[in-house]
């Protein structure tokens, strides 16, 4: 494994670096823990990593409120979401999301950005994000940034709609409407740590205070070549008292869940396997 | 590229290939043998080195990503002429190593989980603990005796 650095530390030497590379084999280096073991595999001839581990740029790698979205840096690791307070208590969808990434110490190195820039259907802090309805803050190196719904952002497996000269700056989540919130991440995979999931399921439900569904957001992880948003299993939800699903209704969601599933057998799991544990964790999110 | 940090305490500036990684660093260039390099992708955590506070894999970490940063061996916690670290002292007394290649990855782990509890004043569960070690791999002792070993670092 042999390849140059450019050590960034602002975003400007960040800028000037993509701009200055457009012309050769660049990849862009942060926590690292999927990308030296893609090179060791890999053997490129030629290339040049842009890392980013360094760069000090708040807007890149810290967690801010700001209006009505709370916004992630690319460079926020999984322990800063597991360590920060206020996910843990408003986003559970995130933080359990993040605290099944890998290990410990996979955790302090692995960064958010990452998860969702390798755009592995498989990815479980993207899946969150996707059921967060997260939007993409993407910078290019002429400065100039846009946005996009993560959801359309993640276009296939190892596939972003982000183009040679932009980078993933940031991630925002719309702050919640309602303290009553449901909220969680259930993962299957063969065992507990160190694990990819075979099926993952994200769900995130704000109600008023008598209970009643008035935004949800649902995706499903590892059963589509992207992460999908189950929009049609959230809409059969809002004006549901979250209390009082009945089992036809648990099974009525569950079914809508499955619609997007379009899973492949590999060495993880069967298809079918992955619809009948993405069925099954689907509908028993409102038992008990 | 050049890069200062420090290692166990003491200052250390290196020139280093851009691609080197903090594993090869620590083992080959500066000769701190303590730290295991067993799967080399993340998995088994025999490389684990504490950097700032935290628990990383040294098998996936670029040395110069170093730079201005403290870093924390096996060979750091204790010496010839002084006492072993309490979580190595838990190791031995409940049996918690035998062939010993997974040990180094275990403490450096435990201490660095260990740090953190005791910085918020926090007791961990055994679940909690047994969390905390998930990323480090023993093919010899099933566990139990790490985790006991672990758990008991909380004990006064």
């Amino acid at each position: 494994m042999d390849f140059d650095v450019i050590n960034v530390t602002t975003t400007d030497e960040l800028c000037s670096a993509i701009a200055g590379n457009l012309n050769n084999n660049f990849r862009i280096g942060a926590g690292y823990t999927d990308l030296i073991l893609e090179l060791k595999q890999a053997r490129v001839q030629d290339l040049t990593i842009i890392n980013i581990a360094q760069l000090e740029d708040p807007s890149f790698n810290s967690i801010i409120e700001k209006g009505d979205h709370i916004i992630l840096g690319a460079l926020v690791t999984a322990s800063d979401l597991v360590d920060n307070k206020k996910i843990k208590e408003e986003y559970p969808v995130l933080y359990e999301s993040a605290l099944s990434v890998a290990s410990t110490q996979i955790r302090n190195s692995a960064t958010v950005g990452g998860n969702i820039c390798n755009a592995s259907p498989a990815a479980d802090m993207s899946a969150a994000l996707v059921a967060l309805q997260a939007i993409c803050n993407i910078l290019d190196s002429d400065g100039r940034e846009r946005n996009e719904p993560l959801v359309s952002f993640i276009k296939g497996v190892r596939k972003t709609s982000l183009v040679k000269n932009e980078i993933l700056k940031s991630i925002s989540i719309p702050k919640n409407s309602s303290s009553h919130i449901k909220s969680g991440f259930e993962k299957v995979g063969t065992r507990k740590s160190m694990e990819i999931s075979i099926v993952s399921l994200s769900y995130h439900i704000q109600c008023s205070s008598e209970g009643t569904i008035e935004k949800a957001g649902v995706s499903c992880g590892a059963v589509a070549t992207t992460i999908p948003f189950a929009s049609s299993a959230c809409n059969f939800l809002i004006g549901k008292n979250i209390d009082a699903i009945s089992e036809i209704e648990r099974i009525g969601f569950a079914k809508k869940v499955l619609e997007y599933a379009i899973p492949i057998s590999d060495i993880r799991a069967s298809a079918w396997y992955r619809k009948e544990v993405l069925f099954n964790i689907s509908k028993s999110i409102f038992e008990s | 590229m050049k890069i200062a940090f420090k290692i166990n305490g003491k200052s250390i500036t290196k020139e280093v290939r851009p691609s080197l990684l903090l594993i090869d660093l620590i083992r080959d260039v500066l000769k701190l043998k303590g730290t295991k390099p067993g799967c080399l992708e993340g998995e088994c955590g025999a490389c684990t080195v504490i950097i700032d506070g935290y628990a990383i894999n040294s098998c996936l970490y670029l040395a110069i990503n170093v730079n201005g940063k403290e870093i924390t061996t096996i060979e750091g916690l204790s010496g010839t002429k002084s006492p072993l670290h309490k979580t190595q002292e838990k190791m031995i007394e409940h049996g918690g190593v035998q062939c010993g290649f997974c040990t180094s990855g275990m403490i450096m782990t435990t201490k660095a989980f260990s740090d953190k509890c005791i910085a918020e004043g926090i007791t961990p569960t055994r679940d909690e603990v047994k969390k905390s070690l998930e990323g480090n791999l023993c093919r010899c002792t099933g566990y139990v005796k790490i985790i006991d070993a672990a758990e008991a670092v909380y004990e006064n």
